[in-house]
């Protein structure tokens, strides 16, 4: 047979096959492509614990958007802000036959073992906040959102005493590793980048406030008075309780008007502190948990369906004070934010 | 009859003086260390902060005193102390209820139905005191995350500050609150019965209830009483950060515990004086604000705290062996 009639009728045939396949057998074709793709997935999620406010959000976004997918099934387990228990989490995630795990987990030397029991299970991983090897990492930019507390105290300080600081106070939480680390390192960075006279640093106190609000309340009562003669104190906190346990250790030694406080995450409790009349809570980054599910979700899909997805997804972040709390939760302060929205439309009525 | 004739007395005063003076000298050494290291310590404003800050472990140490006093321990103090802060913030914001005093009295009664709860469990059910009151502690701390739903709740009262920032004459009313209930609890202790029954039950229960002492109602009344002192101790954290958190006062009942214990309380039962745990939670509190001023490090912190104790303790049972010998010899 001459072969050369058979090179076109080659290219036909293959032509023709690529058409019918992309008329007809294209989900087909991509299912093959990509073996974990399904028509729905079952999603094991291991919450870092319920017992914080933040944590508590984080979980109720991830329900909401799974029923958003209307696809995903969410298996949900808790960490109890234990590595042991996180690996225990996974063996049963894997025991339940989940398609993807959603890990936040706590204890970074679990995850090595977390992660070989997952990949020799051929489940897909995201780690929440504490990256884990081989997992698509999720979470915050934790240096960012410390940059946001501190530009925003040191544009504060620079308005209102002068650009002068008698002494910084950090309430960090050494015990947890890098990522609080970054926080406290980004705040403390733009604050000293944005102030006018940036602090020198023997009246910079490093403190552990063992992420509670009575540590915090102790060791900034068994600082103050170090510092009898500072007026001005500026404090940055890992959180909003170790913020609010400062300012009442400030108010009870008589100088809460001498203190002026930032802090991350912004929660409930945060916003009311803010809220305050005469508040010294200058206000914190957000992260938004509620919003991560709506993220996940997605994300894993994608990686599922073997669509690309970056090694690592940030979330947003905004520093929240009374000026825009009403633009981020305008829900949960209806009586401040209906009495700024009227300030607001009466002033535009006076202009026009 | 024998037994009640072979129970072991009360630890003679002689002994306890020892104790409290071989504490007083701790307490003296590092007042000296401190003032020596920092020009901050002895200033009128650290000696105020450290007055105003006394209170929450001093109170709930009172009754922990007691409980190992008879024998027993009770590790629920925290998450008691945790939960009637929660209590008085979820039946005041949530509930409505039209005081917050009548939202603290009815913490003080959650905090006192859970000490009984924990008496009730050690002497009708026999459980033991350690497994009890652990229970009752993941019970306790439970409840506080299920009626705040995690949340911290803050409170804005200026007349319920008072009790945590407030004072009479320059000095923390909570600091006078604490002296007057060590008043009361030595008087009860020392000079009435039933505090002499309590250190016959932690010498020997058996003994004790042989010689006639109804030694179930002993103890449901010292756990109850720990119950409603950690519940107060609960309400002065509130007032001080004026605010309420379920995750508050964690480790506490350590702190409280290695305070009794330095202030020469034994473990084993039979032992102990209020005026010993009155000057073991100052040494613990001076070790925490002098190593804060001097800017040293939380965990080295944590191992000084850790040493004092061992120390404190291994002199005091070393000093109590080698004169409880030399008894013997004299005998």
């Amino acid at each position: 047979m001459n072969k050369n009639l058979l090179k076109p009728a080659g290219v036909i045939v293959t032509l023709v096959a690529l058409v019918c396949s992309a008329f007809f057998a294209l989900p087909v074709s991509a299912q093959d492509d990509c073996p974990t793709a399904k028509d729905s997935y079952v999603i094991g999620f291991a919450n870092l614990t319920e017992d914080i406010a933040f944590t508590q959000l984080v979980r109720e976004g991830l329900i909401e958007a799974a029923e958003a997918a209307g696809n995903v099934e969410l298996v949900l387990a808790d960490n109890r802000l234990d590595g042991a228990t996180a690996l225990a989490n996974t063996e049963n995630f894997i025991t339940q036959g989940v398609d993807g795990i959603i890990h936040f987990q706590t204890d970074a030397a679990f995850g090595n073992v977390i992660m070989s029991r997952a990949r020799q299970a051929n489940i897909p991983v995201i780690a929440i906040d504490i990256p884990m090897p081989g997992a698509v990492f999720f979470g915050a930019d934790n240096y960012y959102a410390g940059e946001l507390a501190g530009q925003a105290l040191a544009e504060w300080v620079n308005e209102n005493w002068d650009g002068q600081v008698d002494a910084v106070l950090m309430l960090e939480l050494p015990q947890s590793g890098e990522i609080p680390a970054a926080r406290m390192q980004g705040m403390l960075d733009a604050f000293q980048a944005n102030v006018a006279n940036p602090v020198p640093e023997e009246l910079i106190f490093h403190l552990d406030s063992k992420n509670t609000q009575e540590e915090a309340f102790r060791v900034v009562s068994d600082t103050l008075p170090s510092i009898p003669d500072a007026t001005r104190i500026v404090a940055m906190t890992i959180n909003d309780g170790t913020g609010i346990g400062t300012i009442a250790a400030a108010e009870a030694a008589g100088r809460g008007d001498q203190i002026m406080v930032v802090g991350q995450n912004a929660d409930p409790s945060g916003q009311e502190e803010m809220l305050k009349e005469n508040s010294r809570y200058l206000g914190a980054t957000a992260y938004f948990p509620e919003n991560y599910g709506a993220k996940l979700i997605p994300t894993m899909i994608d990686i599922l369906e073997c669509r690309p997805v970056p090694p690592s997804v940030y979330v947003d972040h905004v520093f929240i004070s009374a000026d825009n709390i009403c633009d981020y939760y305008p829900e949960n302060w209806p009586e401040h934010c209906g009495e700024v929205t009227a300030e607001a439309q009466a002033t535009e009525e006076a202009g026009s | 009859m024998n037994r009640i004739e072979s129970a072991p007395l009360p630890v003679p005063r002689g002994r306890q003086a020892a104790t409290t003076i071989s504490l007083a000298a701790t307490f003296l050494i590092l007042v000296v260390f401190f003032a020596w290291r920092s020009p901050n310590f002895l200033t009128a404003i650290n000696l105020v902060n450290l007055a105003s800050t006394l209170a929450i472990v001093g109170i709930v140490a009172i009754g922990e005193t007691l409980v190992l006093i008879t024998g027993g321990v009770d590790i629920s103090v925290g998450a008691v102390a945790a939960l009637a802060g929660v209590v008085t913030s979820v039946l005041l914001l949530n509930y409505g209820w039209p005081s917050i005093w009548l939202c603290a009295l009815a913490a003080l009664i959650a905090g006192t139905i859970v000490g009984l709860t924990n008496g009730l469990l050690i002497t009708r059910f026999k459980i033991n005191p350690l497994i009890a009151t652990l229970g009752a502690y993941s019970i306790a701390r439970g409840l506080a995350f299920v009626l705040s739903g995690g949340q911290t709740n803050l409170l804005n009262d200026p007349g319920f500050q008072f009790l945590g920032r407030g004072a009479i004459a320059g000095i923390p009313f909570s600091l006078l609150l604490m002296l007057l209930l060590y008043a009361l609890f030595w008087v009860v202790l020392n000079h009435t019965p039933f505090g002499r029954n309590l250190y016959a039950i932690g010498s020997n229960r058996e003994a004790a209830r042989l010689s006639g002492i109804r030694v179930n109602r002993h103890l449901l009344v010292v756990y109850a009483v720990t119950g409603l002192l950690s519940a107060l101790g609960g309400l002065i954290n509130v007032s001080q950060l004026a605010s309420s958190a379920p995750r508050s006062a964690v480790g506490l009942e350590f702190t409280v515990i290695a305070a009794v214990v330095l202030g020469g309380t034994s473990l084993s039962g039979g032992k102990g004086s209020l005026v010993g745990t009155f000057i073991g939670v100052i040494i613990l509190r001076i070790l925490d604000n002098g190593l804060t001023l001097l800017n040293i490090s939380s965990f080295w912190q944590d191992v000084a705290r850790g040493t004092v104790l061992l120390l404190a303790v291994g002199f005091d049972q070393i000093r109590q062996r080698w004169s409880e010998r030399e008894a013997r010899r004299g005998q």
